[in-house]
Protein backbone atom coordinates (compact mmCIF):
# COMPACT_ATOMS: atom_id res chain seq x y z
CA UNK A 1 0.00 0.00 0.00
CA UNK A 2 1.13 3.81 -0.34
CA UNK A 3 -0.11 6.70 1.53
CA UNK A 4 -2.40 8.58 -0.18
CA UNK A 5 -4.35 11.85 -0.43
CA UNK A 6 -7.21 13.84 -1.98
CA UNK A 7 -8.84 17.37 -1.61
CA UNK A 8 -12.21 17.72 -1.15
CA UNK A 9 -14.43 20.49 -2.23
CA UNK A 10 -17.79 22.01 -0.48
CA UNK A 11 -20.17 19.65 -2.99
CA UNK A 12 -18.21 16.18 -1.69
CA UNK A 13 -16.30 16.41 -5.18
CA UNK A 14 -12.63 15.70 -5.54
CA UNK A 15 -10.47 18.47 -6.32
CA UNK A 16 -6.83 17.32 -6.55
CA UNK A 17 -4.99 13.82 -6.05
CA UNK A 18 -1.87 13.78 -4.14
CA UNK A 19 0.60 11.11 -5.22
CA UNK A 20 3.98 12.69 -4.94
CA UNK A 21 7.45 11.13 -5.35
CA UNK A 22 8.70 10.23 -2.39
CA UNK A 23 5.64 9.16 -0.89
CA UNK A 24 5.42 5.48 1.28
CA UNK A 25 3.51 3.28 3.04
CA UNK A 26 3.62 5.02 6.37
CA UNK A 27 3.80 8.90 5.10
CA UNK A 28 3.19 11.54 2.18
CA UNK A 29 5.94 14.10 1.98
CA UNK A 30 5.59 17.58 1.74
CA UNK A 31 5.11 19.41 -1.34
CA UNK A 32 4.70 22.75 -2.55
CA UNK A 33 2.46 21.64 -4.61
CA UNK A 34 -0.59 20.56 -2.50
CA UNK A 35 -0.72 24.13 -0.52
CA UNK A 36 -0.98 25.91 -4.63
CA UNK A 37 -4.03 23.56 -4.79
CA UNK A 38 -5.59 24.33 -1.67
CA UNK A 39 -5.11 27.83 -2.27
CA UNK A 40 -6.70 27.92 -5.39
CA UNK A 41 -9.66 25.69 -4.17
CA UNK A 42 -9.60 27.86 -0.79
CA UNK A 43 -13.19 29.18 -1.42
CA UNK A 44 -14.82 26.00 -2.65
CA UNK A 45 -12.55 23.70 0.14
CA UNK A 46 -14.37 21.34 2.37
CA UNK A 47 -11.22 19.59 3.46
CA UNK A 48 -8.52 16.87 2.99
CA UNK A 49 -8.66 13.20 2.95
CA UNK A 50 -5.33 10.77 3.27
CA UNK A 51 -4.82 7.51 4.04
CA UNK A 52 -2.83 5.41 6.88
CA UNK A 53 -1.86 1.73 6.49
CA UNK A 54 -3.46 -1.03 8.26
CA UNK A 55 -7.31 -1.90 9.65
CA UNK A 56 -8.46 -0.52 12.13
CA UNK A 57 -9.58 3.29 13.73
CA UNK A 58 -7.04 5.73 12.10
CA UNK A 59 -5.42 8.44 14.80
CA UNK A 60 -4.06 11.22 13.57
CA UNK A 61 -0.04 11.38 13.89
CA UNK A 62 1.35 14.33 15.46
CA UNK A 63 3.26 15.66 12.26
CA UNK A 64 -0.33 14.87 10.62
CA UNK A 65 -1.72 17.24 13.27
CA UNK A 66 0.89 19.93 12.82
CA UNK A 67 0.25 20.26 9.23
CA UNK A 68 -3.50 20.61 9.46
CA UNK A 69 -2.84 23.38 12.31
CA UNK A 70 -0.75 25.18 9.88
CA UNK A 71 -2.37 24.89 6.83
CA UNK A 72 -5.39 26.41 8.96
CA UNK A 73 -4.17 29.24 10.08
CA UNK A 74 -2.48 30.28 6.84
CA UNK A 75 -6.38 29.87 5.15
CA UNK A 76 -7.65 31.59 8.09
CA UNK A 77 -10.37 28.61 8.31
CA UNK A 78 -11.37 25.70 9.62
CA UNK A 79 -11.23 22.36 7.60
CA UNK A 80 -12.62 18.75 7.93
CA UNK A 81 -9.38 16.30 7.92
CA UNK A 82 -10.45 12.75 6.73
CA UNK A 83 -8.17 9.86 7.54
CA UNK A 84 -9.07 6.04 6.27
CA UNK A 85 -7.36 2.92 6.90
CA UNK A 86 -8.55 0.16 5.02
CA UNK A 87 -12.37 -0.25 6.97
CA UNK A 88 -12.76 2.19 9.03
CA UNK A 89 -12.99 6.10 8.13
CA UNK A 90 -12.50 8.68 10.51
CA UNK A 91 -13.01 12.95 10.98
CA UNK A 92 -10.84 14.92 12.40
CA UNK A 93 -11.66 18.73 13.27
CA UNK A 94 -10.29 21.08 15.42
CA UNK A 95 -11.52 21.11 19.08
CA UNK A 96 -9.35 23.85 20.61
CA UNK A 97 -8.42 25.30 23.11
CA UNK A 98 -5.02 24.39 21.52
CA UNK A 99 -3.48 24.98 18.31
CA UNK A 100 -3.34 20.87 18.09
CA UNK A 101 -6.61 19.89 20.04
CA UNK A 102 -7.99 18.10 17.25
CA UNK A 103 -11.19 15.35 17.90
CA UNK A 104 -11.08 11.96 16.06
CA UNK A 105 -14.70 10.44 14.99
CA UNK A 106 -15.79 7.52 12.89
CA UNK A 107 -17.80 8.18 10.00
CA UNK A 108 -20.45 6.10 9.01
CA UNK A 109 -21.26 7.63 6.05
CA UNK A 110 -19.06 6.21 3.06
CA UNK A 111 -18.50 9.42 1.03
CA UNK A 112 -18.15 8.78 -3.18
CA UNK A 113 -14.51 9.61 -3.26
CA UNK A 114 -13.41 7.28 -0.30
CA UNK A 115 -13.62 4.03 -2.93
CA UNK A 116 -11.10 5.41 -5.04
CA UNK A 117 -8.86 6.78 -2.20
CA UNK A 118 -9.19 3.09 -1.17
CA UNK A 119 -8.43 2.18 -4.90
CA UNK A 120 -5.60 4.44 -5.34
CA UNK A 121 -3.64 3.39 -1.50
CA UNK A 122 -3.80 -0.08 -2.93
CA UNK A 123 -4.38 -1.99 0.54
CA UNK A 124 -4.80 -5.35 -1.31
CA UNK A 125 -1.03 -4.42 -2.89
CA UNK A 126 -2.20 -5.33 -6.40
CA UNK A 127 -0.43 -2.28 -8.34
CA UNK A 128 2.76 -3.41 -6.27
CA UNK A 129 4.52 -3.54 -9.66
CA UNK A 130 3.50 0.10 -10.88
CA UNK A 131 6.68 1.46 -7.55
CA UNK A 132 9.69 -0.40 -8.71
CA UNK B 1 29.86 38.52 -24.05
CA UNK B 2 26.66 37.36 -23.02
CA UNK B 3 27.69 34.84 -20.11
CA UNK B 4 29.01 38.24 -18.69
CA UNK B 5 25.49 39.77 -19.34
CA UNK B 6 24.03 37.30 -17.39
CA UNK B 7 26.60 37.25 -14.57
CA UNK B 8 26.13 40.70 -13.94
CA UNK B 9 21.71 40.46 -13.62
CA UNK B 10 22.99 37.72 -11.50
CA UNK B 11 25.11 39.46 -8.98
CA UNK B 12 22.74 42.81 -9.75
CA UNK B 13 19.70 40.81 -8.33
CA UNK B 14 21.82 39.45 -5.21
CA UNK B 15 22.60 43.02 -4.70
CA UNK B 16 19.39 44.18 -5.07
CA UNK B 17 18.20 41.14 -2.32
CA UNK B 18 14.74 38.63 -2.35
CA UNK B 19 11.30 40.02 -2.14
CA UNK B 20 9.14 37.93 0.75
CA UNK B 21 5.65 37.01 -0.07
CA UNK B 22 3.81 36.10 2.89
CA UNK B 23 0.56 34.38 3.35
CA UNK B 24 -1.46 34.49 6.72
CA UNK B 25 -5.58 33.93 7.33
CA UNK B 26 -5.93 34.18 3.96
CA UNK B 27 -3.87 37.13 3.15
CA UNK B 28 -1.03 37.53 1.45
CA UNK B 29 1.16 40.41 0.97
CA UNK B 30 4.66 41.25 0.66
CA UNK B 31 7.48 42.44 3.40
CA UNK B 32 7.84 46.09 2.80
CA UNK B 33 11.51 45.71 2.42
CA UNK B 34 13.68 42.94 0.68
CA UNK B 35 15.99 40.68 2.75
CA UNK B 36 19.26 39.41 2.12
CA UNK B 37 19.01 36.42 0.07
CA UNK B 38 21.30 34.34 1.70
CA UNK B 39 19.29 34.90 5.51
CA UNK B 40 18.97 32.00 7.03
CA UNK B 41 15.53 30.09 7.74
CA UNK B 42 15.35 30.88 11.14
CA UNK B 43 16.32 34.69 10.48
CA UNK B 44 13.42 35.05 8.13
CA UNK B 45 10.87 33.32 10.33
CA UNK B 46 11.54 35.46 13.06
CA UNK B 47 11.42 38.74 10.76
CA UNK B 48 7.93 37.56 9.41
CA UNK B 49 6.38 36.24 12.34
CA UNK B 50 7.40 40.11 13.84
CA UNK B 51 6.19 41.52 10.87
CA UNK B 52 2.63 39.99 11.11
CA UNK B 53 2.67 40.35 14.28
CA UNK B 54 2.69 43.94 14.46
CA UNK B 55 0.99 44.77 11.25
CA UNK B 56 3.69 45.68 8.73
CA UNK B 57 2.95 43.32 5.93
CA UNK B 58 0.73 45.39 3.76
CA UNK B 59 -2.80 43.61 3.10
CA UNK B 60 -2.63 41.27 6.19
CA UNK B 61 -4.18 42.59 9.00
CA UNK B 62 -1.95 42.49 12.35
CA UNK B 63 -2.29 39.32 14.42
CA UNK B 64 -0.27 39.81 17.74
CA UNK B 65 -0.36 35.85 17.79
CA UNK B 66 0.34 34.68 14.07
CA UNK B 67 3.07 31.67 14.82
CA UNK B 68 4.91 30.34 11.94
CA UNK B 69 6.77 27.63 13.57
CA UNK B 70 5.34 25.21 11.10
CA UNK B 71 5.95 26.80 8.08
CA UNK B 72 7.94 26.66 5.42
CA UNK B 73 10.23 28.81 3.21
CA UNK B 74 10.25 28.16 -0.48
CA UNK B 75 13.28 30.07 -2.63
CA UNK B 76 12.77 31.36 -6.10
CA UNK B 77 15.86 31.89 -8.34
CA UNK B 78 15.14 35.25 -10.84
CA UNK B 79 14.28 34.31 -14.40
CA UNK B 80 13.43 36.42 -17.62
CA UNK B 81 9.56 36.97 -15.86
CA UNK B 82 10.51 37.82 -12.66
CA UNK B 83 14.21 39.38 -12.64
CA UNK B 84 14.61 39.02 -8.67
CA UNK B 85 15.11 36.14 -6.14
CA UNK B 86 11.85 35.54 -4.13
CA UNK B 87 11.06 33.48 -0.84
CA UNK B 88 7.70 32.33 0.11
CA UNK B 89 6.41 31.22 3.12
CA UNK B 90 3.82 28.85 3.26
CA UNK B 91 2.62 26.09 5.69
CA UNK B 92 4.44 22.75 5.48
CA UNK B 93 2.06 19.34 3.94
CA UNK B 94 3.66 16.10 5.04
CA UNK B 95 1.38 13.53 6.33
CA UNK B 96 2.27 10.93 8.26
CA UNK B 97 5.41 8.97 10.29
CA UNK B 98 7.72 12.14 10.64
Amino acid sequence: MIETGVLIGFEGEPLFWLEPPGRSATSIPDTRELWNRIWEHRATLQGFAHSHPGGGMPWPSHEDLTTFAAVESALGRRLIWWITSRNVLAQVFWQGPKPHDYDVMAQATRPRWLLELRARTDYEGKNLWKLS
Amino acid sequence: METQLNQAIAQAALNAGARVNVTWRSMNGDLPDPVRVDATDAELRAMITEAVRTGSVPGIAADPRADFTDFVLDRFAPTAVRPYHLIAIRPKTPFGAP
